[in-house]
């Protein structure tokens, strides 16, 4: 009885410890385990991401990596609760959108001492450098920046009496609506009226106050009113919801990032507003081929401009993290050199890292329209949009359901646009 | 194996029945060393079911009185009720609450019917009857996440098989928005989820079924019953214990399963197909806990009103029925 009572207790504390060992910590050989959550997820990112780590742990002999790699649409409240929780997680992956909640809460180190000196910084673009060290800390190094272009269909273009892709919002709609046939299967442009719906619709917005907007913060005119209350924010949004009664799918109402992509590849719709991401999900497609389809740049404002907003995401360290200096080496690994190059290409990024455009990567075929607008500044603005406010899911709940009532007639662009610009005047004010 | 006769009520005052009074049972002495046992063997399951149950709940239901956002964690302080308000005053609250109703009674009602229809026929025994069986329960298998995913798609205006097939048979002329009309919307998400809970349902009345004897069915066709009555006096009858429990636990189940409207229509267009839960998944996503937390608690509390007055009702009715 009492040797089994020895027993009993010896194994609870061998499981006690088997389960302990899997949290991050130094090993008896001073080994120290990292603990890595990423967010937007895929497997083959997942992959590339193994790969990189892998030969980051050739590189360092005494730490090892364990990459933590949640479903996309839950990572972020896994990565939540495991910095709520203070134990777990060393490095994870921190977006432009979860960068404030995250900091306010004091979860993410100041990575600023560590990074004191690292040589990568001079190789980083002017982008990289700002969002890495916005607020005066540095709370995540982006590993990339997402860039909106105009994927349309060359050869709908074409047969619709047109020598080229649309430069402005107003071709945009012209066009489109040549190309909408319904009865044919055939509609002019990938509306997004689901979830993230109001982020296109903040785009027409921007181009066209492009001349008034404050470029530090996107939602706002130089004199401090929201970019919502300017008199063209009207024209805009008259327009983009002429585009969508008259040159989308009237489903559209209700697509979001899936559908919108699966129209443009199925051949259903002419013309997609999106990241360069879907570039590799396009070329995928057997319904269009690679003659009939390509990207332009973004589409411009009554001025002549158009507004770039800078969408990124990185890799921090967490505050509850005990080996500090291991988990900036890695992120310092896969900021800088090939490592870097490799991912930004193989996930279809803009690169951090001067130069790194040049390559021939980025010189062909659907990101040639990238190349032009690098080219062109003073056309393509870029632009920081506010989305580091700790209210930012709030407002893009708030803006979606508001868009699609106006989309179904339960409410007017004019009483839409005054919400908006009631919401982000109310946020300021309590700043 | 002891037999327990059922008693006619009587009205207070009434002279009860001369009936001979039953036999007096014998019951075992509850002492304190036997309860001290039976506490020993339950200890484990209750630390069990209080740490991973009713701990949470509490912890949970503590964070709907407090400012609890995940936005700003260093400010969780006690605010009342004011969670409460906040879903009383938003305009939302009344078609949610409205939506959620409907999702229940539009859903639950089919699936009963389908379901015990779908329970019969499995009864009756006929080649290749397993292989329906698998094929018929197959759908409870798969995540209700995966299904709404699935009818999305079904459901496209411009690309799903349901307008295709609507128009090659001729029913429509031009394909319809399902998922961006508020109503067709809701019809949809509904279909959706009819499909999916059909097979809990059969699979509950088949093995209450499967329990009635056969002599029953016997004695009811050689006293000359047709099918509707042989089902109304003898099959509903029989298994109405079985039926009650599971529609309680399917009501209680479908209000608080928001995963085929989540997928399908993220609660959209407008708000127009969100149910509490679905409304309760767009607070946790913007980080505010306390809201949400609050509208779990009116989950519970208006499932517990609706479990009430169900049992009483069923308890009535078997009152007055024996």
């Amino acid at each position: 009885m009492a040797n089994g009572k020895v027993l009993t207790g010896l194994g609870i504390g061998l499981a006690a410890t088997l389960a302990f060992s899997g949290c991050s910590g130094a090993a008896d050989d001073g080994t120290v385990t990292l603990q890595m959550v990423e967010s937007l997820t895929n497997p083959a990112r997942t992959e590339l991401l193994e790969t990189l780590i892998d030969e980051f742990e050739q590189e360092n002999p005494g730490i090892e990596v364990e990459l933590v790699s949640p479903p996309t649409d839950q990572a972020d409240q896994k990565i939540q609760q495991m910095l709520q929780s203070g134990t777990g997680v060393d490095v994870l992956e921190v977006r432009d959108l979860t960068v404030g909640p995250f900091s306010t809460n004091g979860w993410l180190a100041d990575m600023g001492p560590e990074f004191e000196g690292w040589k990568g910084w001079d190789a980083l673009t002017d982008n990289a450098k700002n969002v890495a060290t916005a607020g005066g800390k540095t709370y995540f190094i982006p590993y990339g920046f997402y860039g909106i272009s105009l994927f349309y269909r060359t050869d709908l273009v074409e047969e619709a009496g047109f020598d080229g892709a649309p430069v402005s919002w107003e071709d945009l709609l012209e066009q489109a609506s040549a190309i909408q046939d319904p009865e044919a299967n055939t509609y002019g442009y990938a509306f997004r009226g689901g979830t993230n719906g109001y982020s296109n619709a903040a785009l027409v917005i921007e181009a066209y106050v492009a001349d008034d907007l404050d470029l530090e913060n996107a939602y706002r005119l130089k004199n401090g009113d929201s970019m919502f209350s300017a008199p063209e924010a009207l024209d805009a949004m008259e327009l983009y919801i002429d585009l969508f009664e008259q040159a989308s799918p009237p489903s559209s109402v209700a697509w979001g990032y899936p559908e919108m992509v699966e129209g443009f590849s199925n051949g259903s719709t002419a013309f997609l507003l999106q990241d360069p991401e879907v570039i590799a999900a396009v070329e995928q497609s057997t319904a269009i081929t690679a003659d009939q389809w390509t990207t332009a740049p973004m589409l411009v404002g009554p001025s002549g401009t158009a507004i770039q907003p800078l969408a990124t995401a990185g890799w921090g360290i967490a505050e509850a993290s005990e080996h500090r200096a291991e988990s900036a080496k890695l992120i310092q690994f896969l900021s800088e050199g090939d490592a870097s190059i490799r991912f930004t290409e193989g996930n279809s990024l803009v690169p951090i890292l001067n130069g790194a455009d040049e390559a021939e990567f980025y010189k062909t075929g659907a990101w040639e329209s990238y190349l032009t607008m690098n080219e062109q500044p003073e056309t393509y603005i870029t632009a920081v949009q506010p989305r580091g406010v700790a209210w930012w899911t709030e407002w893009a709940d708030k803006a979606d359901a508001e868009l699609q009532q106006v989309l179904i007639g339960q409410l007017t662009t004019e009483e839409l646009l005054a919400s908006w610009d009631a919401y982000w005047t109310e946020k300021w004010a309590a700043e | 194996m002891t037999t327990v006769e059922e008693r006619p009520p009587t009205r207070a005052g009434a002279p009860a029945p001369a009936t001979p009074a039953p036999a007096p049972r014998r019951r075992r002495a509850f002492t304190t060393r036997r309860g001290l046992v039976v506490a020993a063997f339950m200890l484990p399951a209750a630390i069990f079911v209080g740490v991973f149950i009713y701990y949470p709940m509490l912890a949970g239901s503590q964070m709907a009185f407090r400012h609890w956002n995940l936005s700003n964690l260093t400010d969780t302080s006690w605010i009342g009720l004011q969670n409460f308000a906040t879903i009383f005053a938003d305009p939302a609250f009344g078609v949610i609450l409205g939506n959620s109703v409907l999702w229940v009674v539009a859903s639950i009602v089919p699936q009963l019917v389908i379901g015990f229809a779908l329970a019969l026929w499995l009864r009756r025994k006929f080649r290749f009857r397993g292989l329906y069986q698998a094929l018929i329960f197959f759908p409870w298998a798969i995540s209700g996440f995966l299904i709404g995913i699935l009818f999305r798609w079904m459901f496209n205006g411009e690309f799903g098989v349901v307008n295709d097939l609507l128009m090659k048979t001729g029913v429509i002329d031009q394909g319809i928005p399902w998922l961006a009309q508020p109503d067709t919307a809701m019809f949809a998400v509904i279909i959706a989820n009819i499909w999916y809970g059909v097979t809990f349902f059969a699979i509950m009345i088949l093995a209450a079924l499967q329990s009635v004897p056969d002599e029953l069915f016997e004695a009811a066709a050689l006293d000359g019953a047709g099918k509707v009555r042989t089902l109304f006096k003898i099959t509903i009858p029989y298994i109405s214990t079985t039926l009650a429990l599971t529609v309680l636990l399917r009501v209680i189940w479908i209000f608080n399963f928001p995963d085929i409207i989540w997928a399908m229509t993220g609660g959209g267009p407008a708000n127009q197909t969100h149910i509490i839960t679905t409304w309760m998944i767009t607070f946790t996503q913007k980080g505010d806990y306390g809201v949400a937390s609050a509208l779990g608690l009116i989950v519970v509390g208006l499932l517990l009103v609706f479990s009430a007055f169900y049992l009483m009702a069923l308890r009535g009715k078997k009152e007055v029925s024996s």
